[in-house]
């Protein structure tokens, strides 16, 4: 079954080949079949060799599966080889279902759209890269997905490119995800660089973790810094995160698939596969969680007072990468691969969501005109709230889990500081999530009649997916839950991949005389302690609920202090509002320092460029010219054109004017004979 | 005197379906009248197709008195010459009816085209070669003129048999020097006195000498290439396809057997001349081509420098050199004729559309034929992932293991001119916005090059993200040389 | 020696009338001139122990091959002017050219070792050429002989091509 893997991203490819060659011709829904079939296919092939590796040993759980041989030349080898172990497993089984959910779910939302074979074409696409990137055994063809999905993603965000938002967006998203991948290539050429110091010039996985020791620290430090900034481009990170908001202008399957459960997560996923460097580097492992915890943090204000039903997701999206972040920055791989896990489920659910609100109300993203749609589209609404409950973190559902684990992790680990954020975060969280759900579906509606008349529930086709993703947000924290003597299933299973970055972590914290306080307490304050976080964290996250009730669910008004109000807070804290609500200005912080000068200097390089480059370039394309031309006058007058004019000669001095035009064969002839000549002349004086 | 003869006719088996195959349009195209003859092109193609797994299932010892050596060399150049051919009979179809030159010949000649190129990679004497050459030359004779009406058609033809008939002539002079160094003209005496004999021997250097020009004639090499862009730009398009790629393999067939495999001992004393013809070809090949507004002229010009390139491959006389450069022909013959193809689909008898400016605008007009073009474009100048880009890749990395660093900076710096041209055609299919949108509309028969395209680009990407499994059938078919 | 004087005496006079045959002003008498080259190529043959080359040589190129073309040159009207005009404008690189080619060319004949004589045949198989050439023809050469079959056919074939159905066509057009 394992040797099948290749099926998994091939299918997608048959996919989005078949749509985008005669999706044209093929109609609707032999499109949207054909796109759909590939990725349940695929979800079910995933699900299959996921139960294989299951049933088999521990030890045996990693296999490396080589599809073909791309290119041999002499030690030199460059395969396309995927690997299958419990963290792959796991990213397929996200990316193929959750992604086949989605896909069910556009063929309703796209229905009327009239590129929809190209949407799907696309969306297709983007699963192959996304499974090339997670599947892969190598680095190469990891940045081959790498690459991929950014070249889908900007191709989808700027899907409706008539707009101009839109297609700026798309540009926007490009020109970040560049500045990372800039820095993540980077990355990786220093590695090879280093590694071939020692005479490893193969680029797998295994024969780079094999001899990642030869290295020495601060070198690995720098690598897994600039791997990082790619991440942070890819994963909407401070301080490239300002591209995902604005990517919601793609279609909300586009956000739901690729900005909220699988492309963006693609950051976490490198880190947690090259676990081993990162642990190795242990300052760099502070670096991803300060920036995780901080983007987190900022993401969540930010996410406060938006009234774009997206954007909020958005904001929440950065934030909850966030807190992914820290946790792989502290070294809870298991930690983040869970929550990226439970993320896509309910961050998948949410825009899906707010897709079905937003088809309803006829294309109307702004929460203030919406309101009391509990009403007209129960299904949504109740799958929604049970995203909006799982991110809030309250058990039993899946957020609850993941989140509590992270922030449990950071304090176990000594990150006090960190865990405190991460909690002022998740109370913040909890609030802007039910303001959205308040503000959305409960209350008097606010839009204009002619939208209230067309209210109504999404059809079946995008409906059944909410409620599939809705179990999933609700019950997927199962393998989270501490069950086992040793850890929960997730760590159980995913053990194997990050034991040797655990045990590297793990040895430095106990050769350090870093003690960790966790450690050498005793496993019942421990458990105890643990239980204490838990409460502490759903009593936080229920009191950010209750506030937000206060301000915004019209039962609970009422019994809200006078100031209480939306419109006081605003009021009062009038400087705070405008900043937040200006998302701190960052975008205009950057047009200043970053993109204005740039432009600037683009524009004196313009000049400079005509005036001294453009010189030398069109010297250089001048000379180019000129040689091309040398070489054509070659044949024109060397070859005719020589012999020509020593005809001309000839005939000036035997005045055979009339044949100056002198056939083209004999100059011919005359030169293949003078070729001779210079060949047994060469031979001659012996080559 | 039967064992002396050998007579083996699996041997010769590729070649003989063929001619049964040429007869076969030969009798039909007397026997059917008018319209009824547009089946003859299908004929023609079903006998190259059949003759595909027939070449790639003959492999047998040396025969007919050391004459044929049906190995597996000669399998992997037969299927190239037959895969080459059957596109363009494709092609050809409704080119010819769009030319007036619609008739029964042109597909039996281009049969015996083929069996003359087949005879060449086989042959292992040079009696044997030079009948082959000339089978395969007299057929390209009559090709090139096709368009008998077409000034331009006769004088390419004119000149290409002219100066044919001048490098036969010296290359039959060559072979009588090599016949009198080594009392034969078979390949595998003549490299048993090189290897026995003083490698000083002033007949063997002559006739060396006369036969690399013989041959660099075929393969349009600097300073023998001066008929190529004159015959390529006259002749009917599908013609200049097969031209191209089928004459130009068939002599490195030549090429490789005789220097790669019975010369190779003596490989020092000709490698100076072949590098010198490598490096002087390839830079004027794309120097040249630079200049060119005439897509199919271009085409020739890129084709001079494919061909110095492809020779960088003969002068690394190791697996990997040798199996480079039939791995490059291989890709080649895909994009090429998938490039000409593009051209001949829109090529009129005027003239339109023979002009890199008569593309501008296709992409908006025919965004897929745009696309494949861009495709072969993009192949040609060598960028990944297409196969064009593995091909040059493997003669570049065999010539770097052999320590050609000069020769192999040469063919980049060639490569990277030559990608301007390209890039040409590509800027002015994609940025430019058409003023004559007439060109582009498609003939009645545009099926047909739709599925030659559609083959050929499929063939180019998928040999270029499957090199090694074509890559190990090259590495199989120059094993019998390099023993 | 004595068949060396006579070798020397038929190739001056074949070299010699071979210049003529281009340099001749009417292409009529090129045509003769090229009979006496062929003509003294066979008695080279002869000197050779190929009595049946010498003999076919003057059968078929002198006898068919040039009469035919005297026809065609006669009945094509192809006048003095034409041809001159076509030989003398590259003279000055072309004439230097290939002179340099034959001093080369001499200097490493005459340097070079001659490995083979009389083909490895016994001097009385040579006595009965013609058996000889049937035997290696359709013994060894078997299979080259057939291909040139076809190479004759595809000649014949490709001037029908040419010729005559290029002229219907111009008719129709």
């Amino acid at each position: 079954m394992i040797q099948l893997v290749w099926l998994i991203p091939l299918l997608p490819l048959i996919g989005s080949v078949i749509n985008g060659l005669f999706g044209k011709r093929m109609g609707k829904t032999a499109v949207g079949l054909v796109a759909c079939v590939a990725m349940v296919a695929s979800f079910l092939i995933s699900l299959s060799i996921f139960i294989k590796i299951l049933s088999l040993p521990v030890a045996e759980r990693s296999v490396e599966v080589t599809v073909f041989n791309w290119i041999t030349s002499g030690a030199f080898k460059l395969d396309v080889t995927f690997l299958i172990d419990p963290l792959s497993t796991i990213m397929i089984l996200i990316v193929t279902g959750v992604g086949s959910l989605i896909h069910i779910y556009s063929i309703g939302y796209m229905h009327h759209d009239k590129s929809f074979w190209r949407f799907f074409c696309y969306l297709n696409l983007f699963v192959f890269f996304m499974l090339m990137l997670v599947l892969g055994a190598n680095y190469l063809v990891m940045f081959l997905g790498w690459e991929g999905v950014g070249l889908c993603s900007y191709l989808l965000i700027g899907f409706w490119y008539e707009k101009k938002s839109a297609s700026d967006a798309g540009k926007k998203a490009f020109v970040v995800n560049r500045v990372g991948d800039f820095g993540f290539i980077l990355g990786l050429f220093l590695l090879f660089w280093s590694l071939a110091g020692h005479g490893i010039t193969s680029l797998s996985y295994k024969e780079v973790f094999a001899n990642i020791h030869h290295l020495d620290p601060s070198m690995l430090t720098i690598i897994t810094l600039l791997l990082f900034v790619g991440a942070t481009g890819k994963s909407a990170q401070i301080p490239l995160y300002v591209w995902l908001p604005d990517a919601m202008e793609g279609p909300t399957p586009v956000s739901a698939l690729i900005h909220a459960a699988t492309m963006v997560t693609a950051g976490v996923y490198m880190i947690a596969r090259n676990n081993l460097l990162f642990s190795l580097a242990p300052y760099t492992g502070e670096v991803v969680a300060v920036v995780g915890i901080l983007t987190a943090f900022f993401a969540a204000t930010m996410g406060l007072v938006q009234n774009d039903i997206k954007k909020v997701l958005a904001y929440s999206t950065v934030s909850q990468l966030g807190y992914m972040f820290t946790a792989v920055g502290v070294g809870a791989y298991t930690a983040g691969v869970f929550h990226l896990m439970t993320h896509a489920f309910f961050k998948g659910l949410m825009f899906l969501g707010s897709g079905s609100v937003i088809h309803a109300m006829g294309g109307e993203q702004d929460m203030r005109k919406m309101g009391g749609l509990h009403g007209h589209m129960k299904t949504t609404s109740w799958t929604f709230i049970i995203g909006a409950i799982a991110i809030a973190g309250m058990p039993p559902f899946s957020g609850f889990w993941s989140k509590d684990e992270i922030l449990w992790e950071t304090f176990e680990k000594g990150h006090h500081y960190i865990w405190a954020l991460g909690l002022l975060t998740a109370f913040l969280t909890a609030f802007y999530m039910f303001r959205q759900v308040f503000m959305t579906f409960t209350g008097r509606c606010r839009a204009d009649h002619h939208t209230q008349h067309h209210l109504h529930e999404s059809p079946k086709i995008m409906t059944v997916p909410l409620i599939i993703l809705a179990v999933l947000a609700a019950t997927g924290g199962i393998i989270g839950i501490p069950f086992f003597e040793e850890g929960t299933a997730a760590h159980h299973f995913l053990n194997s991949v990050f034991s040797s970055g655990q045990h590297v972590v793990n040895h430095a914290v106990a050769g350090g005389g870093h003690v960790a306080n966790a450690a050498g307490e005793s496993e019942a304050i421990h458990g105890g302690l643990e239980l204490i976080m838990m409460g502490v964290s759903v009593a936080v996250g229920l009191f950010g609920i209750f506030l937000a009730a206060l301000l915004y669910y019209e039962p609970m008004k009422k019994f809200a202090p006078s100031f209480w109000t939306p419109e006081n807070l605003a009021a009062r804290f009038k400087g705070l509002h405008t900043l937040l609500y200006n998302k701190y200005y960052v975008d205009e912080i950057y047009d200043a320092l970053i993109i204005n000068p740039i432009k600037r200097l683009c524009w004196y390089c313009w000049r400079f460029d005509l005036g001294v480059i453009d010189g030398i370039v069109n010297g250089a394309g001048w000379v180019t010219r000129l040689v091309a031309w040398l070489m054509h006058k070659f044949d024109v007058y060397i070859v005719d054109g020589t012999i020509n004019s020593s005809a001309t000669f000839v005939s000036w001095t035997s005045s055979f004017w009339r044949r100056l035009q002198s056939g083209y064969l004999q100059n011919y002839a005359l030169v293949f004979v003078i070729g001779l000549l210079l060949i047994i002349g060469g031979a001659l004086l012996g080559w | 005197m039967t064992n002396l003869l050998n007579i083996n006719y699996y041997a010769v088996a590729p070649e003989l379906v063929l001619i049964g195959f040429a007869f076969l349009v030969l009798i039909l195209d007397l026997l059917l009248k008018g319209r009824d003859k547009a089946v003859l092109g299908y004929v023609t193609a079903f006998g190259l197709l059949v003759s595909i797994p027939v070449s790639y299932f003959t492999n047998e010892p040396v025969s007919f008195s050391g004459m044929v050596a049906a190995d597996s060399f000669s399998a992997f150049f037969n299927i190239v010459f037959c895969v080459a051919a059957f596109l363009t009979t494709l092609i050809s179809m409704d080119y010819m009816k769009k030319a007036k030159a619609d008739r029964g010949e042109y597909y039996y000649i281009t049969l015996f085209a083929v069996i003359g190129m087949m005879l060449m990679a086989s042959a292992n004497d040079f009696v044997n070669l030079y009948a082959g050459l000339e089978l395969m030359a007299l057929s390209f004779y009559v090709l090139v003129a096709f368009k008998i009406n077409d000034n331009k058609s006769v004088e390419g033809a004119l000149k290409y048999f002219v100066l044919g008939a001048l490098s036969s002539g010296i290359l039959l002079y060559g072979i009588s020097f090599l016949y009198g160094y080594a009392g034969s003209t078979n390949f595998a005496e003549i490299a048993r006195a090189a290897s026995a004999g003083s490698s000083q021997n002033m007949f063997l250097i002559l006739g060396v000498c006369l036969t690399v020009a013989g041959f660099a004639f075929k393969v349009a090499l600097f300073p023998f290439h001066l008929w190529s862009p004159d015959a390529y730009e006259g002749a009917p398009t599908p013609v200049t396809a097969l031209l191209s790629v089928g004459s130009k393999a068939a002599a490195f067939a030549v090429f490789l057997r005789f220097f790669a495999g019975s010369l190779a001992v003596l490989q020092p004393h000709w490698a100076m001349l072949i590098w010198v013809f490598s490096a002087a070809t390839m830079l004027y090949g794309s120097v040249v081509g630079v200049s060119q507004k005439n897509i199919v002229r271009m085409l020739a010009y890129s084709s001079i420098a494919h061909a110095g390139i492809i020779l960088i491959g003969l002068l690394v006389t190791n697996d990997k050199g040798s199996s480079g450069v039939l791995y490059y022909l291989l890709v080649y013959a895909f994009m090429n004729i998938g490039a000409f193809s593009v051209i001949t689909l829109f090529v009129r008898n005027n003239g339109k559309g023979a002009n890199i400016c008569d593309y501008k605008g296709l992409a908006s007009k025919r965004p897929w034929l745009a696309f494949f073009m861009a495709l072969f474009m993009v192949s040609l100048a060598g960028i990944p992932p297409t196969g064009g880009f593995t091909a040059k890749f493997f003669i570049l990395a065999s010539a770097v293991n052999s320590r050609y660093y000069l020769l192999a900076g040469i063919a980049v710096v060639s490569t990277v001119i030559s990608l301007f041209f390209y890039a040409k055609v590509i800027f002015y299919m994609y940025m430019k916005e058409a003023d004559d949108a007439s060109v582009f509309t498609a003939s009645p028969g545009a099926a047909l090059y739709n599925v030659v395209i559609v083959i050929s680009a499929v063939a180019t990407v998928l040999i270029g993200i499957f090199p090694s499994v074509f890559m190990d059938m090259a590495v199989q078919a120059v094993k019998p040389l390099l023993m | 020696m004595m068949e060396q004087v006579f070798f020397y005496i038929f190739s001056i006079i074949a070299v010699i009338s071979a210049i003529s045959v281009i340099s001749a002003r009417s292409a009529v008498r090129s045509a003769f001139y090229l009979i006496i080259t062929l003509m003294q190529v066979a008695a080279i043959f002869i000197l050779l122990r190929s009595p049946f080359l010498a003999a076919v040589q003057v059968f078929i190129y002198v006898g068919a091959v040039m009469v035919l073309f005297l026809f065609a040159v006669m009945v094509l009207d192809i006048g003095r002017e034409k041809l001159v005009a076509y030989m003398h404008h590259q003279s000055v690189i072309a004439v230097p050219a290939v002179i340099v080619f034959f001093i080369m060319g001499a200097y490493m004949i005459i340097r070079g070792g001659w490995n083979v004589s009389n083909a490895g045949f016994p001097e009385a198989a040579l006595a009965k050429s013609s058996e000889v050439i049937g035997k290696e023809m359709f013994g060894r050469y078997l299979f080259p002989f057939e291909v040139v079959s076809l190479v004759l056919l595809i000649a014949l074939i490709g001037a029908v091509a040419l010729v005559l159905r290029g002229r219907e066509k111009d008719k129709q057009c």
